[in-house]
């Protein structure tokens, strides 16, 4: 029992019964959701790899900067444009004792990549995150080589987003076993699943220690470790600020004065990986104008959102690629803020009494959309905003190339990776899935298109920056911001720090 | 009631089942949204992936197939394997079951035991200050936002006297082997007394959340018809007859006048089952009407099929326990 108040010691006393002994150092997690599975190959879900990712390592990792970094591998090399060597550590144990060889390397990778490979005729959902992998091989004892079908310089990004199993463990639970037991090589061990409550997990005595170049190498400061799921935002500001856990996520912008100002936690943020932006449907007869998409942008005071809405917890974009994302142009021009430049341009536009559009959100952002329809109304863009499902709207907005309905489109991308391949070609490639605007610049097709399996990285940047600065001045799409994940931390919590990939990793924190 | 006449009853589950189930199945798949198209999110994927992940899900059929799969399917029991969690829904459903019914019987217990007693007062003392305090209770009661009278809770018990936990249905080293998987009652078996106070204080503000709104209509209900009765002539005679007055309240008025509190409290157990999911998410109590929602919302069709089938029966079965005991409370009554 985790508190006892006096009331519940009276009541104790009175049935005679013991309090428990003093439980172990436990760090507790305020998580929004509870793992779909704890199978690392069957699932297509953020928040299910966050929990299972402190179970389990990766062949590659990220540091709390976004560098990749190996984990279980010792080092890794690019031998060719379709070819990448990983050699494996040697002495890393599973949490079952069992060592860890290539082979589960090699057959981790397979099972992500090969179709029917879950068995039952079942393909890993997440073998579109490995692209274009077409073998792996064991080829000097330790050393896994994969080999693609065609250049992909992403494959590095898109690897500490999956974790390493052991073949024999899958061979003997199959996948069904997997989807509920754990057997990994990370630095915590299952202890108990109570589904949809807690995920509860031990330290791993015999961890080899995580990446080396993350410190400090070793097992993990904390014996226990429990993500508890508590999806209502409120709740779980109240259980951070109760002492119940200690560390939430998605702590609303509106909570951030109230856990500063008291004396168990704090704040912390780190820069996403979601672009927030608004669609206009370039094939309506209103936004087909550049003039017209010219008049939003400048209608749209993105610096008095951030401040009064998200309370200063965002940057702002001018283009679709994050702040922190490869081959970021940062001199892109801005459309400043001026509401007469609007109506000026509306009026060249032949609009001169203004225009009357809907837009369409999410409710989670009807807050913020309702804000900017308010200033691109006084602009003389009379905007309503209509909150419809997610499904619906995926439906109605993402057609790929079908035809689309509707003016605009308030939306957002996320892209873990920081990599613009995630974002960029999906929003911008004629036709792609999230081309909500229906946006077709064939020069603009082609840079990506050749950014894709371009292997010089600078070569690469340039053909992004190049793309960025074309799409800015088309403005398909107005860019908006990229807010900042917020997290609210005990005061007794050290060493964890947020990562931008939004991934929770314990193995470095501690409490006194 | 005979043993034909109960027969008779169950048997005539099987067509409402079945009427649900091609309701269900077809609401679901009429609805907008692609399971496919969701689950791939902000991703890239080939077409080649996209069709594979939709055969995969068994999607790639057409929806008459798929129809007559689900219901050859259901009437085996198996109602196929939830998107997301990668396992036999049945499965899935089975370990969030006795959370919800946990939840929602003490919630139930809660509000009988409070609303009889006011209501009955309240009926007594008409008029009197304790009457318009319940009234305007109840009022109350009826009309708070299960969501905000919730977080008043926390922010009162939890967060200020600290006397509570926020969230959850135990604490993490209170760990209970499963007897019957209701835990109030596994930890009490197992001789943990601890535990049973940990999992009690765990439960006692999602439940009063949860109980509110009936507590207030329960309340009302057992005034009414307490009142109604009242005025009875059979409550005026034994009471001319010189029969003391707790003898004819209890003997007498309140047994006829429970009967429309029992028939309303069966029913509304069924919208506590269902009804739940709003003080399961704001307590992160780990149910089943929280599943749920999170379900339709990624449409997982085979979770949200057999869910609401399982609501469907439930339902019934209330129904049909309503009607028994009415006949045992009203031998007039028949079945």
């Amino acid at each position: 029992m985790k508190r006892t108040s006096l009331l519940l010691s009276a009541a104790l006393l009175a049935v005679g019964a013991t309090p428990p002994a003093a439980i172990a150092q436990e760090l507790v997690v305020g998580f929004t959701q509870d793992a779909n599975t704890l199978d690392p190959g069957n699932h297509r879900n953020r928040e299910t790899e966050t929990i299972i990712r402190n179970m389990y390592d990766g062949i590659l990792t990220r540091d709390s900067s976004m560098n990749i970094l190996p984990e279980i591998a010792e080092s890794y090399n690019q031998v060719s444009p379709t070819v990448y060597d990983f050699r494996i550590k040697d002495g890393i144990t599973f949490h079952d004792g069992s060592a860890l060889t290539a082979e589960d390397v090699r057959f981790t990778l397979d099972r992500l990549t090969r179709e029917g490979a879950l068995g039952n005729d079942q393909t890993s959902p997440r073998q579109s995150l490995l692209g274009p992998v077409s073998g792996v091989e064991v080829v000097d004892g330790n050393t896994v080589r994969v080999t693609l079908s065609e250049p992909w310089p992403l494959l590095p990004a898109m690897l500490p987003f999956n974790e390493v199993v052991s073949k024999s463990f899958v061979e003997s639970v199959g996948t069904e076993g997997m989807a509920t037991q754990v057997n990994g090589a990370g630095p915590f061990k299952l202890v108990d699943w109570r589904k949809g409550d807690s995920i509860i997990m031990e330290r791993f005595d015999d961890y080899y220690g995580g990446a080396a170049g993350i410190e400090p190498v070793g097992p993990a400061c904390v014996e226990r470790v429990i993500f508890k799921v508590i999806p209502e935002s409120a709740s779980r500001v109240a259980a951070l600020l109760a002492g119940d856990v200690h560390i939430i996520n998605e702590l609303p912008a509106f909570a951030v004065e109230q856990v500063e100002a008291s004396d168990t936690a704090t704040v912390m943020t780190v820069n996403g990986t979601r672009s927030f932006f608004i669609a206009m449907n370039l094939e309506g007869d209103v936004f087909d104008d550049p003039k017209v998409r010219q008049a939003v942008a400048h209608a749209i005071d993105k610096d008095l959102i951030i401040d009064k809405i998200l309370g200063g917890n965002a940057a702002a974009i001018s283009g679709i690629l994050s702040p922190d994302a490869f081959g970021k142009n940062t001199d892109l021009p801005a459309y400043e803020y001026d509401p007469e430049k609007s109506r000026a341009l509306l009026a060249e536009a032949g609009y001169p009494d203004g225009i009357e559009i809907t837009m369409d959100t999410t409710g989670a952002y009807k807050d913020t959309a309702e804000a900017v329809a308010s200033l691109m109304t006084r602009a003389g863009i009379t905007t309503k905003v209509a909150v419809g499902e997610a499904a619906l709207l995926t439906e109605k907005w993402r057609t790929e190339g079908g035809e689309k309905s509707g003016d605009m489109y308030f939306t957002s991308w996320g892209n873990g990776s920081l990599d613009p391949q995630g974002i960029f070609v999906p929003t911008h490639v004629t036709d792609a899935r999230g081309n909500s605007a229906g946006y077709a610049n064939p020069e603009v097709d082609s840079l990506l298109d050749a950014a894709s399996t371009e292997v010089d990285r600078e070569k690469r940047a340039g053909m992004y920056q190049e793309a960025e600065a074309i799409a800015n001045a088309d403005l398909p799409y107005i860019y908006l911001w990229v807010p900042q994940d917020i997290y609210g931390v005990s005061r007794r919590l050290s060493g964890w720090s947020p990562s931008p990939d939004s991934r929770i990793n314990l193995h470095d924190a501690c409490l006194d | 009631m005979s043993m034909a006449r109960l027969v008779e009853r169950l048997l005539q589950l099987v067509p409402v089942l079945l009427g649900v189930s091609v309701i269900v199945f077809v609401m679901i798949t009429l609805t907008p949204g692609d399971p496919v198209e969701i689950m791939i999110g902000d991703q890239v994927v080939t077409p080649e992936q996209e069709a594979q992940m939709r055969r995969d899900l068994g999607l790639d059929r057409p929806v008459h197939e798929r129809f007559f799969v689900f219901i050859g399917n259901a009437v085996q029991g198996d109602f196929g394997e939830s998107f997301y969690h990668r396992r036999p829904v049945i499965d899935v459903i089975a370990e969030r079951l006795p959370a919800t019914i946990e939840l929602s019987l003490v919630a139930l217990l809660i509000a009988l035991a409070t609303a009889i007693p006011l209501g009955v007062l309240a009926a007594i003392r008409r008029n009197s200050i304790l009457d318009r305090l319940a009234t305007v209770g109840s009022l109350l009661g009826v009309s708070l936002p299960g969501f905000w009278f919730g977080i008043l809770l926390i922010m009162l018990f939890a967060v200020h006297l600290q006397i509570l936990p926020v969230s959850g249905r135990i604490g993490y080293s209170s760990e209970i082997d499963p007897i019957t998987h209701f835990l109030l009652i596994d930890t009490l078996l197992r001789g943990r007394p601890d535990a049973f106070l940990d999992a009690l204080s765990h439960i006692i503000m999602p439940a009063i959340t949860l109980g509110l709104p009936m507590t207030a209509i329960l309340m009302r209900v057992t005034r009414t018809s307490m009142l109604e009765v009242m005025r009875q002539d059979y409550v005026t005679f034994a009471e001319a007859k010189g029969l003391p007055r707790r003898r004819v309240l209890f003997r007498h008025a309140l047994k006829n006048a429970l009967i429309p509190t029992v028939s309303v409290a069966a029913i509304e157990t069924g919208s506590l089952l269902g009804g739940n999911m709003i003080v399961e998410t704001v307590f992160g109590w780990p149910g089943l009407g929280r599943l749920v929602v999170e379900s339709i919302f990624v449409r997982n069709y085979p979770l949200v099929q057999a869910a609401v089938l399982f609501y469907a029966v439930t339902y019934v079965m209330l129904n049909f326990l309503a009607d028994i005991l009415y006949t045992v409370l009203n031998p007039r009554v028949k079945l």
